[in-house]
């Protein structure tokens, strides 16, 4: 199984932030949060593609997610920087030592899973356990 | 959860309109910290029937309105509301190390209640007041409020900012208004020209995110915390000194539009907080150096829509701008105080217009759920699935008017565009401490 480290970097989706304002809850705001913008090597050392589903673990937690080929052109290119909307997904990868400090600074493993992506139900029972 | 229109025989929890079911009104979007004045909306038969003005994150907003509306409950029961005030108030009075957090969604008048509550609290208990704010825009707000920042209003950038620089902000994604109103495409007093003639935007990001697209020629990507770093490489140009960047030549160029520039306003956003954090004299003293060669302001790209209030509030009230720590008639502050650090050691939790459990890392998240939590909130949320107390409030801006801080400092009043028998924020508040 490919592993590879990268970045984390938590940014904004004004999508995202509108299917959230709607429900946290719903399919699409999990759809658009669960999902981790890759650079195309990346991608390509992994094997995987994007819509493949992604085991994503930190020293908090892991979670499931789905794969998105960055859209930059090679000149953008970003190896070893990964991208993720705010939400609870991303909280669940976050350190509070992260929060406090700079939170690009999370090493990630990424490995192809065949797992469905976790659901806030999930997250939620991790949140109470 | 139950939608708003659903059968509730206590509280009143359904939403009547304004004047009149369909009827446009003038509105003021609380999606943000951009407070936009203009916005014309209508709801009929529970939906957003016309928008005018509002952007996609303003259209979440207002939809949110009508969806996901909690009911007063104790431990996932629904009650009467006074059952639930009553259960806030003894989880409060018996706590000895409550934690209150959020604020960022509430007027200035129910953060001052929330103050007031924290004092009161704080005779007989040690006692947290924080919000999201602390660890990101308060450290910088907290400069600006001392005056080591200059800063401007963002009336004043439209009208006179020829050059904007969003430093690790994306408005185009948190604040979608913010370039059309003020910070690029409009005309102003000084700026009678079109935004091609008129006005140049500098995007400083370690991502070409949409903002930084729209800023083609000036976009200047980053390493993650490489901030400080850029900083340094400007200042060296302006003291005509080879930066120690890979591409000089761009950095030249960049320093050259900084000295022409008549009027500059600089958009920090967390990604340049965060990466700067203890380095922030480095920021400071660019601003410094910029001001000695023209004039550079400073608007901090604020997230929810009155975090700023809440900065000046603890700030005019303890000379910091969160992370306050209440005990006995005194204050503290520190990062020992911050949420983080609150959050183990705490014994109950008030979480007003603010989601917690989603919001901060799951470390965090996990001890606060370990806690009685009392969630006052328009909706449902991860926190208030979590909470002891669920007491349901009315929508900031949409159902409770009142008075909140733009992300320049301007105070903007707001009237309810929906009339609702929910309580505000600021009335729960005032019976919990009636309570108590």
């Amino acid at each position: 199984m490919a592993e590879i480290e990268v970045a984390l970097v938590a940014v904004r989706d004004i999508f995202q932030d509108e299917a959230g304002r709607k429900s946290l809850f719903s399919e699409e705001y999990r759809i658009l949060s669960a999902q981790i913008i890759l650079d195309r090597q990346d991608m390509a050392n992994l094997a995987v593609k994007d819509g493949d589903k992604l085991l994503v673990k930190s020293e908090a937690g892991s979670i499931v997610v789905t794969a998105r080929a960055s859209k930059d052109d090679a000149r953008e290119a970003h190896p070893g920087m990964a991208f993720m909307a705010l939400s609870p997904w991303y909280s669940q990868l976050a350190t509070e030592a992260q929060c406090e400090s700079n939170s690009v600074k999370a090493k990630l493993a990424i490995a192809p899973t065949g797992a469905a992506v976790t659901a806030i139900s999930e997250i939620q029972a991790r949140i109470k356990s | 959860m139950q939608c708003l229109h659903c059968d509730l025989s206590e509280q009143g929890h359904r939403v009547r309109l304004g004047e009149g079911e369909g009827e446009k009104q003038m509105a003021i979007c609380t999606g943000c910290s951009l407070l936009c004045e203009d916005i014309v909306a209508s709801f009929e038969n529970g939906s957003l029937k016309h928008a005018k003005n509002l952007c996609r994150r303003g259209h979440g907003h207002f939809q949110a309105a009508l969806t996901e509306r909690m009911r007063p409950m104790i431990d996932g029961e629904q009650v009467a509301i006074d059952k639930a005030i009553e259960r806030a108030a003894e989880i409060l009075k018996s706590a000895k190390r409550p934690l209150l957090y959020g604020w960022s969604h509430c007027t200035l008048a129910a953060q001052s209640a929330g103050i007031a509550l924290a004092e009161k609290l704080g005779a007989t208990a040690e006692v947290t007041l924080d919000g999201a704010s602390s660890f990101c825009e308060g450290i910088l707000m907290e400069r600006m409020l001392s005056g080591k920042i200059a800063t401007c209003t963002l009336d004043d950038v439209r009208n006179y900012a020829d050059t904007s620089i969003f430093w690790g902000s994306d408005p185009s994604s948190s604040h979608p208004r913010h370039l059309s109103r003020f910070s690029y495409y409009p005309r102003g007093e000084k700026r009678q020209r079109s935004y091609e003639e008129e006005r140049t935007c500098i995007a400083v990001d370690v991502r070409r995110s949409p903002t930084a697209q729209l800023c083609s020629n000036y976009y200047f990507r980053l390493q993650p915390g490489g901030d400080a770093q850029f900083m340094e490489a400007i200042l060296a140009v302006l003291d005509g000194k080879i930066p120690k960047v890979a591409d000089k030549k761009k950095m030249i160029e960049l320093a050259s539009l900084l000295k022409k520039t008549e009027w500059g306003a600089i958009f920090p956003g967390p990604g340049l907080i965060y990466s700067l954090l203890d380095k922030m004299e480095l920021f400071e003293q660019l601003l410094r150096r910029l001001n000695e060669i023209t004039s550079f302001k400073v608007v901090p790209m604020v997230g929810d829509c009155n975090a700023r209030g809440l900065c000046e509030l603890l700030f005019e009230k303890t000379g910091h701008a969160g992370s306050i720590f209440f005990q006995g008639g005194s204050t503290a502050y520190g990062a020992e105080h911050s949420v983080l650090a609150a959050a183990k050691k705490c014994d109950a939790v008030l979480a007003v217009g603010s989601d917690p459990l989603s919001d901060l890392p799951i470390g965090t998240a996990r001890d606060l759920a370990r806690q009685p939590i009392i969630a006052i909130d328009p909706r449902r949320s991860l926190t208030t699935d979590a909470a002891k107390v669920v007491i349901p409030s009315a929508l900031t801006g949409l159902e409770a008017g009142g008075t909140a801080v733009r992300m320049d400092g301007v105070k903007i009043n707001f009237e309810p565009v929906l009339k609702s028998d929910l309580l505000t924020d600021e009335q729960i508040l005032a019976r919990i401490m009636e309570a108590i």
